[in-house]
């Protein structure tokens, strides 16, 4: 599990700088994977994915853009206290991770948001090493 | 004693919440201070509540300090990026500011400003992280500091709001980083608070922090309506609008609906304390808290 012990797991920090050759890599990147993710998951281009461990509902879309649950103004049914029209991201986000079986990824403690990979590609930055990838499989022991 | 020692040693504490005024009048902070003597372990300063300005919570809590009150300041993500939170935690560590409650915020919309960019670049789990790292002498980017500054960190939980089981894992989320006394909504339905705390409970969470449950007594129905209608994730028992509304005299029947749940609530098992809310109603609380019995008559 994804805990605070050591101090590098708060923050997502600066990696290696991006090289020449690889803004254009990450421009081709972007471009594909944004003709997956926004149409799927209305991605936001945060640039560190933190889809598969949301239940594959983009937490992004959050007014607040709450990385670790909902805030305590979820209404009756679920609804955005922001936007009452709409319902609640992690209210959606805990509907389908608990249908997907995958509700023990909602106990991680997400990290800070590094702000220099908005609008990045999420796919180059795994490969780069700079975020964690993701998890698509979680153990049989861990299921609830 | 300092409310972390109080709380270190397993004692019932009372705090009760103070909201800054909308301008610069100390004496308006001192007056609804002087209300919060007897008996009150800290006086939560709120940070802007419902994104509307006011004076800032350090300042105020610095003003209790003077009048030798404990404050616990409000720290919210909605105005401030991790620079600023840091430099912030750093001036009220040096101020003499002990408790810190760590939010994400109204959202800007509710304010007086609703144009304002909102920032939100932590939330409140990160933020509680945060605050206890720089407890244990390292800024969020690793650096350490010389003098450490010493707080103790809280954070608030939603009993009322769905999904039930979320709160559970998102109090959980927020222990783990590091709160060690949480606050919650106010209660105006027992039955639900009580099947939150089951599970809150059933996996030992109460033993890991201290819960403090939220009161807040109310002198109309009108204020009750408001709050059911226009404040989210709240729930209130349709008893207590009906019997605000059949009283004589709405105000003795709130401080009446306050003291059950006052006193409800002292004999739940899992509780370590009361929070009280006394919306622009402070001259409420020396009463409230002699009636529930929190304080022997003096």
């Amino acid at each position: 599990m994804n805990e605070i012990s050591s101090l590098n797991n708060l923050a997502t920090r600066e990696g290696k700088k991006a090289t020449r050759g690889e803004k254009w890599l990450s421009r081709v990147m972007l471009f594909l994977e944004d003709c997956v993710k926004v149409p799927v998951f209305r991605c936001q281009h945060c640039g560190e994915c933190i889809l598969s461990h949301t239940g594959f509902v983009c937490s992004q879309r959050c007014p607040k853009r709450l990385r670790n649950g909902p805030c305590g103004g979820t209404g009756e049914g679920g609804t955005c206290e922001v936007y009452p029209e709409r319902l609640c991201i992690w209210y959606m986000i805990y509907r389908r991770a608990n249908r997907l079986h995958r509700l023990p990824l909602l106990n991680r403690i997400e990290k800070i948001h590094n702000w220099n990979l908005e609008k990045t590609s999420a796919w180059l930055n795994v490969f780069r090493k700079r975020i964690e990838p993701p998890i698509f499989f979680i153990k049989k022991g861990d299921r609830e | 004693m300092i409310l972390s020692e109080k709380i270190e040693a397993g004692r019932f504490v009372v705090t009760a919440e103070l909201g800054p005024p909308q301008s610069c009048n100390d004496g308006a902070i001192r007056k609804k201070a002087a209300h919060f003597r007897n008996g009150i372990d800290g006086i939560n300063i709120t940070d802007n509540q419902t994104a509307i300005v006011r004076l800032s919570s350090i300042a105020a809590a610095k003003i209790l300090i003077e009048e030798d009150l404990e404050p616990v300041i409000q720290v919210t993500c909605r105005d401030r990026n991790r620079i600023a939170l840091q430099s912030d935690l750093l001036g009220a560590a040096a101020l003499g500011i002990r408790n810190v409650l760590c939010l994400s915020g109204d959202h800007q919309k509710f304010g007086n400003h609703p144009e304002a960019k909102g920032v939100f670049d932590l939330d409140s789990v990160q933020l509680i992280a945060m605050t206890k790292q720089m407890t244990q002498g390292f800024f969020l980017c690793g650096e350490s500091m010389k003098t450490p500054p010493e707080f103790l960190i809280g954070g608030a939980a939603n009993p009322f709001a769905d999904p039930l089981e979320f709160r559970i894992l998102r109090l959980a989320k927020k222990i783990r980083a590091g709160a060690r006394f949480i606050q919650t909504q106010p209660v105006f339905d027992l039955d639900r608070f009580g099947e939150w705390l089951n599970l809150v409970r059933e996996q030992n969470l109460h033993e890991q922090t201290a819960i403090l449950a939220g009161v807040m007594p109310v002198k109309s129905a009108k204020a009750l309506h408001y709050m059911k209608e226009e404040v989210p994730g709240i729930r209130i028992n349709p008893e207590y609008i009906r019997r605000m509304e059949n009283a004589d005299e709405p105000k003795e029947e709130g401080v009446r609906i306050a003291v059950e749940i006052i006193q409800a609530l002292r004999t739940i098992e899992g509780i370590k304390g009361i929070h009280i809310m006394p919306l622009m109603w402070e001259s409420i609380t020396p009463r409230i808290m002699e009636e529930s019995g929190l304080v022997t008559k003096s």
